[in-house]
């Protein structure tokens, strides 16, 4: 039971690279990028949580309750605001792909070569 | 390389890691029990030190602010990125309309669409500006807030289309906005520098525990931040937006009547 928090991070990490690997479709390869990121935050989530504690905002309770930790809580946040940046990021990139190549499919891609 | 190459070379590396996850998994330290003593310590003493409820804001704002930095500039290089690559291909010569493929019958909106739009943009961006707000006290600051702001712009989209939008949302705006934020930020984290203190120092007043203005500096920082947020976030929605701008010799009619 200890161990299933970080079994899902692993399991999210897993089916997204599953879905890069097979990814037919830029689109798609940055929908299973976001799953993949979305392990991080179960994991870091998972090492913030203690039982039985509060949410670190002292409004309701007073401060000296025990609360989560909220460094992780944090971070997390980073990541979320980060990764949308990058995905809109990566999603401009791949429009770009699709109006100099024709084709969003990565297989159909080849290696640009030098213009002589 | 072929399907099969692809899948058995993942399949034999997911394999070889399987093992070290779950060795790495047994070893992390126990679910629910306390990992650091740095997040318990800044529970423990920073309600006190500078008297806001919410700790996730002062780890981000405070405490460790200047990693925040960081993340914004971070955003702004992510936004600028795409803000850049979009544009530089769009290229001049297209009208400000929607582009729309010949013959295919546009439906207007119906009337309770844009009612139910406009109210809901009015109120959604009031609540983005509560939870930018209330940053210090109650869960939320400029991070989530800015988001919800720039997404009330979307209702905007919705409910006005896309001529609506472009009067609206504009880009130079949204670009001062977000720029705006992001300096100063860097101005909060500088000011303290000419007193000798450390960057990002505390030397606001701190107001008091539960109040709307609690936490000094991290009142501005975390206005910035909200302002840098949903800049780049209004700006990179509206990037991807002019992409269905259409070619401007194209004979289109008006497709936004209603």
């Amino acid at each position: 039971m200890n161990v299933l928090p970080w079994i899902v991070a692993a399991w999210l990490f897993g089916i997204g690279l599953y879905g890069i690997v097979t990814s037919r479709n830029y689109v798609h390869l940055i929908g299973c990028l976001s799953v993949c990121q979305s392990a991080t935050y179960v994991l870091l989530l998972g090492i913030g949580f203690v039982w039985g504690s509060k949410p670190p905002v002292f409004y309701d309770h007073p401060p000296g309750t025990p609360a989560v930790d909220p460094i992780l809580h944090a971070l997390v946040l980073t990541d979320i605001v980060v990764g949308a940046a990058v995905t809109a990021l990566l999603l401009a990139i791949a429009l770009q792909v699709q109006k100099r190549r024709g084709t969003i499919d990565p297989r159909r891609l080849r290696p640009m070569r030098d213009p002589e | 390389m072929s399907e099969r190459g692809r899948l058995a070379m993942l399949l034999a590396a997911l394999l070889l890691l399987a093992p070290v996850a779950w060795q790495v998994a047994l070893a992390l330290p126990a679910f629910g029990f306390p990992t650091s003593a740095y997040g318990q310590t800044i529970n423990a003493l920073v309600p006190h030190m500078r008297r806001v409820s919410n700790m996730v804001a002062a780890v981000n704002f405070d405490v460790r602010g200047f990693d925040t930095i960081g993340e914004e500039l971070m955003l702004l290089a992510a936004t600028t990125g795409a803000t850049v690559l979009l544009r530089g291909s769009r290229g001049e010569n297209i009208g400000d309309r929607a582009a729309r493929l010949p013959g295919r019958h546009l439906a207007g909106r119906a009337d309770g669409t844009v009612l139910v739009c406009r109210a809901a943009a009015i109120l959604l961006m009031l609540f983005g500006v509560y939870v930018v707000l209330h940053g210090t006290v109650t869960p939320g600051g400029g991070f989530q807030g800015g988001v919800i702001v720039a997404s009330s712009l979307l209702l905007v989209y919705l409910g006005e289309g896309y001529p609506a939008w472009r009067r609206i949302a504009r880009a130079p705006v949204l670009a001062l906005v977000e720029g705006l934020g992001a300096f100063a930020f860097v101005v909060a984290a500088a000011v303290p520098l000419a007193w000798g203190r450390p960057a990002l120092s505390n030397i606001l007043p701190l107001g008091t525990w539960k109040d709307l203005f609690s936490g000094g500096t991290m009142v501005v920082v975390n206005a910035a931040v909200g302002f840098a947020v949903a800049g780049s976030f209004g700006l990179i929605l509206g990037e991807f937006m002019e992409e269905t701008r259409g070619p401007e010799d194209e004979d289109m009619p008006d497709e936004e009547h209603r």
